[in-house]
């Protein structure tokens, strides 16, 4: 029997969990996120299968995939064939050079293939972000840690050089997902 | 600061975020690694740290975590290195200015992936700019000194 309700536990959607926050300022929530995560900061790496990251938003000339060719591939870094490191090498200095790589205090690398946001939907990605199976794991609380503590997002929020970013700080997506999370991750 | 280049310990004393290509070419006289652009978009600079290409006009001298080989270090005269008996036999050198580039990318490629597709060379390749033209014969090389590394 135990197992049983462990298992209907477990099973239970998100949504027919306890919420504290009404489903208007979930939905809202979600829709701040969504501007977010459609940026193009966000989406040139989170490109999903093609393995190849974008150019898009540079500022300058048209959208385009990145240049030199670069295959991500199944290793997510490149190893195949350029590795993304050979370029974005790892440091925490600031990035103050335009057309340079950008650098970060972190291995340089794609998002995990189902973390694909490029030319997806509001409803296909918030449905993506809110399962575990999908999200690369991670439960609200995880996915809001995220957020406040990889390089990737706060460089994302301050890319340097004169590049697009989005409007806000890692701190207001966190707060965000946290409130999308607690009105039971709500998506239409 | 310290830094081990081709199998030799030196001390510098250099900025923190003097490029590594300034190290090399300025302070310790190895010349090998070229200048082209400055922002990692031609591939002239590249040396190997730890084995891996790395473009040395973007990694600053102190944030080095590895021993560095430039072309110098890659083979010897008397013993070269599998691409660059390649690119002797292809005799895939114009002017030259590319090539320790070229083929410092070409040997840490082979080295992560030994058994690359035609695809996977002309991806591994595609940062590295040959204003010669030179790209057939430098695929071709590749080819064949993959070929050569696996004992075909």
């Amino acid at each position: 029997m135990r197992l049983v309700i462990a298992a209907l536990l477990l099973a239970a959607p998100l949504a027919a969990q306890e919420t504290t926050e009404s489903r208007e300022a979930g939905l809202a929530a979600w829709d701040r996120i969504f501007e977010k995560v459609s940026h193009p900061r966000c989406t040139n790496c989170h490109v999903g299968e093609s393995g190849q990251p974008m150019w898009n938003g540079l500022g300058y000339g048209a959208d385009t995939v990145h240049g030199m060719g670069v295959l991500a591939d199944e290793t997510r870094i490149g190893a195949l064939s350029t590795p993304c490191r050979t370029c974005h090498v790892t440091t925490g200095r600031a990035n103050t050079v335009p057309h340079a790589p950008p650098h970060i205090s972190d291995a340089w690398r794609l998002p995990p293939v189902e973390l694909a946001w490029l030319g997806r939907s509001s409803a296909e990605i918030c449905a993506q972000m809110r399962d575990p199976e999908t999200n690369d794991g991670n439960d609200i609380a995880e996915l809001a840690e995220h957020l406040r503590s990889s390089p990737f997002v706060a460089w994302g929020y301050a890319p340097g050089a004169g590049r697009s970013a989005p409007d806000g700080t890692p701190e207001d997506i966190a707060a965000d997902v946290e409130i999308w999370g607690a009105a039971g991750a709500p998506c239409d | 600061m310290r830094l081990r280049v081709n199998g030799t310990d030196h001390e510098v004393e250099v900025e923190d975020d003097m490029p590594l290509l300034w190290v090399l070419r300025d302070e310790l006289g190895i010349t090998g690694p070229k200048y082209g652009c400055g922002i990692a978009q031609c591939g002239a600079c590249t040396v190997h740290v730890d084995g891996v290409a790395v473009r040395s006009c973007q990694l600053a001298a102190a944030d080095v975590d590895g021993e560095v080989t430039t072309i110098e270090g890659l083979g010897t005269p008397q013993a070269l290195h599998a691409v660059q008996q390649a690119w002797v036999d292809h005799q895939v050198a114009q002017c030259g200015y590319c090539q320790s580039g070229q083929i410092m990318q070409a040997a840490s490629f082979l080295d992560l992936n030994p058994e690359p597709t035609d695809e996977q060379i002309d991806a591994a390749m595609s940062g590295n700019l040959c204003r010669c033209g030179t790209y057939p014969r430098i695929r071709a090389a590749v080819k064949t000194a993959a070929a050569k590394l696996q004992g075909v």
